[in-house]
């Protein structure tokens, strides 16, 4: 099980992986969105809002989030150091993304160009 | 917190309807009433519609346990293993990619119709481009636009259905005497076609004010076509001989020339597209989305889910799709063998309802203590109804149709060698591209302090 510490972290190598994409960032300038990553075991939740195409995190759940990210704390930690890839957890249910479809395959491009295949 | 949920329930219906009424339907609509004698076909209707309802309660709770935008995918895979799931949930998507054909060949029938001097290859080529170029774009149907296109078609089918029975001056000839059970369940195994796509809305769970509203909607939707397929379906066998809508690939346009004259033939070419445009979208997006999640776990090669960086749009698979429908649609324009298409979803649903109703079963033994905020009524009654109805409607298909047998037996044995042969190798080929140590450190960091909401 990883701690909230953890998934902390984890989150800021993925700030920092997206901040270093400059191309990542135009891509993403007309992106504006709020996402809240929660863990299912433990007690931890963060935000991640994008805007402008800058990629923000803060500890804490959002007022509205437009996608909402669940799964264990292994697993969040692991897919935001980029240790493993979204798609396996997501199709076995491990991993359950709320929010709409095109914001999802968007999530999921993002990781794809912060930590490749 | 809250999620920025948007959908009502009169959307999600809007959209379970929208996505099964389809031109094709009405072609589904007279096979059914060619089985049966006399004015039955409404029993068989509403009979599907009410198994119907069985299955959708049965996707209710799976989609209450799994809330996942990759359905049986998930489902079958939990219930029982990721290679059963993998070959029915390909077989299921090629499938689509037939109605899609058989859709796009009925559609352009009932366009030809309404204006001869085009020819059906043109109709069908144009609604492709404009298909896809709307995928590729990223461009979906909205939520009130849906509304209106479902309601409005409903509401239409309604009126022409009331304005023929007068015409025709109506009165139920034996109502109640199909001649015959064989008879009776073809009939009912093939107007399971009527509803095939009502439970596609189940990713929409993620984008409702309450995610109770899904089931809610499903099974208002059945519920409200069900009534509305009967009554049109009526109407046109009173209004019309049987063998001219038997004939027809667009026995809908016989009718509406019948009852309405030109008015009646533009008013249903109108009413066609609209049905179709919603169907047609909705397998395009759902086939070339699930060949995006395939390539993205090396079940496909990875060129597929190459993503536009335009629109973020799985720009291979949708143009895969594309090329494919179009085959599709040819081979049918040609050969005139939609029947096939409509028989095999019908066939393919069934199996997927069935094993819908064992996977619920399954679940609940396997993860008894899993959270599940919608459950079935009745313990395992109506789950296994649901999976032993179907299984014999399934049956019924293929015994009526040697070619629905034969295709579906051969799809589901080539795909369950590439499932075990050559998604192994794929896997084996692209995954050794992960990184080779962990990012992640072994040891505890401090508490990196982000800033705190």
């Amino acid at each position: 099980m990883a701690s909230h510490a953890e998934i902390t972290a984890s989150l800021l190598a993925f700030q920092e992986g997206y901040n270093k994409n400059e191309r990542l960032k135009i891509m993403n300038r007309d992106w504006d969105r709020v996402v809240l990553v929660q863990a299912s075991d433990i007690p931890s939740q963060h935000t991640l809002e994008l805007q402008n195409g800058e990629l923000s995190v803060r500890e804490g759940a959002p007022p509205r989030a437009d996608l909402t990210v669940i799964a264990d704390s292994e697993t969040l930690a692991d897919l935001f150091y980029g240790d493993i890839t979204p798609t396996e957890p997501y199709m076995n249910g491990t991993l359950k993304i709320i929010g709409s479809e095109d914001d999802i395959v968007r999530l999921d491009f993002i990781s794809l160009m912060i930590w490749g295949e | 917190m809250g999620l920025k949920r948007v959908l009502t329930l009169r959307t999600v219906i809007a959209t379970s309807a929208g996505l099964t009424l389809a031109s094709s339907s009405f072609v589904a609509a007279v096979q059914v009433a060619g089985f049966l004698a006399g004015d039955t076909a409404w029993l068989a209707i509403l009979t599907g519609g009410l198994l119907c309802l069985g299955a959708a309660s049965c996707f209710s709770e799976l989609n209450a346990r799994l809330p996942s935008a990759t359905g049986i995918r998930l489902y079958f895979s939990r219930a029982f293993n990721d290679r059963l799931a993998l070959t029915v949930s390909l077989l299921y998507m090629a499938v689509v990619m037939g109605v899609v054909g058989a859709e796009s060949y009925v559609l352009a029938s009932v366009l030809s119709s309404a204006l001869p001097a085009v020819p059906p290859l043109v109709w069908i080529v144009a609604m492709y481009l404009v298909v896809t170029g709307m995928n590729i774009r990223g461009i979906k149907i909205a939520g009130t636009f849906q509304d209106l296109i479902t309601y409005g078609l409903m509401g239409s089918l309604v009126v022409l259905a009331f304005i023929a029975l007068a015409r025709v001056d109506f009165h139920l000839t034996a109502p109640l005497a199909p001649g015959g059970a064989l008879a009776f369940i073809n009939a009912v195994a093939v107007g399971v076609f009527l509803f095939v796509g009502f439970e596609w809305v189940t990713p929409l769970a993620e984008e409702v004010t309450h995610s109770r509203l899904v089931s809610r909607g499903m099974l208002l939707a059945v519920g409200l076509l069900s009534v509305v397929y009967a009554l049109f379906t009526v109407a046109m066998t009173a209004s019309c001989p049987r063998e001219a809508l038997v004939a027809s690939s667009a026995p809908q346009m016989v009718f509406a020339r019948t009852v309405l004259g030109p008015a009646g033939v533009f008013w249903m070419a109108v009413l066609s597209l609209a049905a179709s445009i919603t169907t047609f979208n909705a397998g395009l997006i759902s086939v070339s989305r699930f060949i995006y999640a395939s390539a993205r776990e090396y079940v496909l090669p990875p060129v597929f889910s190459r993503l536009s960086m335009r629109f973020f749009t799985p720009w291979v698979a949708i143009l895969t799709v594309f090329a494919a429908g179009v085959t599709i649609s040819l081979v049918v324009l040609f050969t005139h063998r939609y029947l096939v298409l409509v028989n095999l979803a019908a066939a393919m649903e069934s199996v997927v309802y069935a094993l819908a109703g064992l996977a619920v079963i399954r679940l609940r033994q396997k993860e008894p203590q899993a959270e599940c905020p919608y459950r079935v009524k009745g313990g395992v009654f109506i789950p296994a109804l649901t999976s032993l109805v179907f299984a014999v409607l399934a049956v019924a298909v293929m015994f009526t149709d040697f070619y629905v047998s034969l295709y579906l037996l051969a799809g589901f044995v080539i795909l369950w060698w590439y499932v075990h042969q050559v998604v192994p190798a794929l896997k084996s080929k692209y995954q050794p591209r992960r990184p080779a140590r962990r990012r992640r450190p072994v040891a505890e960091p401090a508490d990196a302090g982000c800033k705190k909401t």
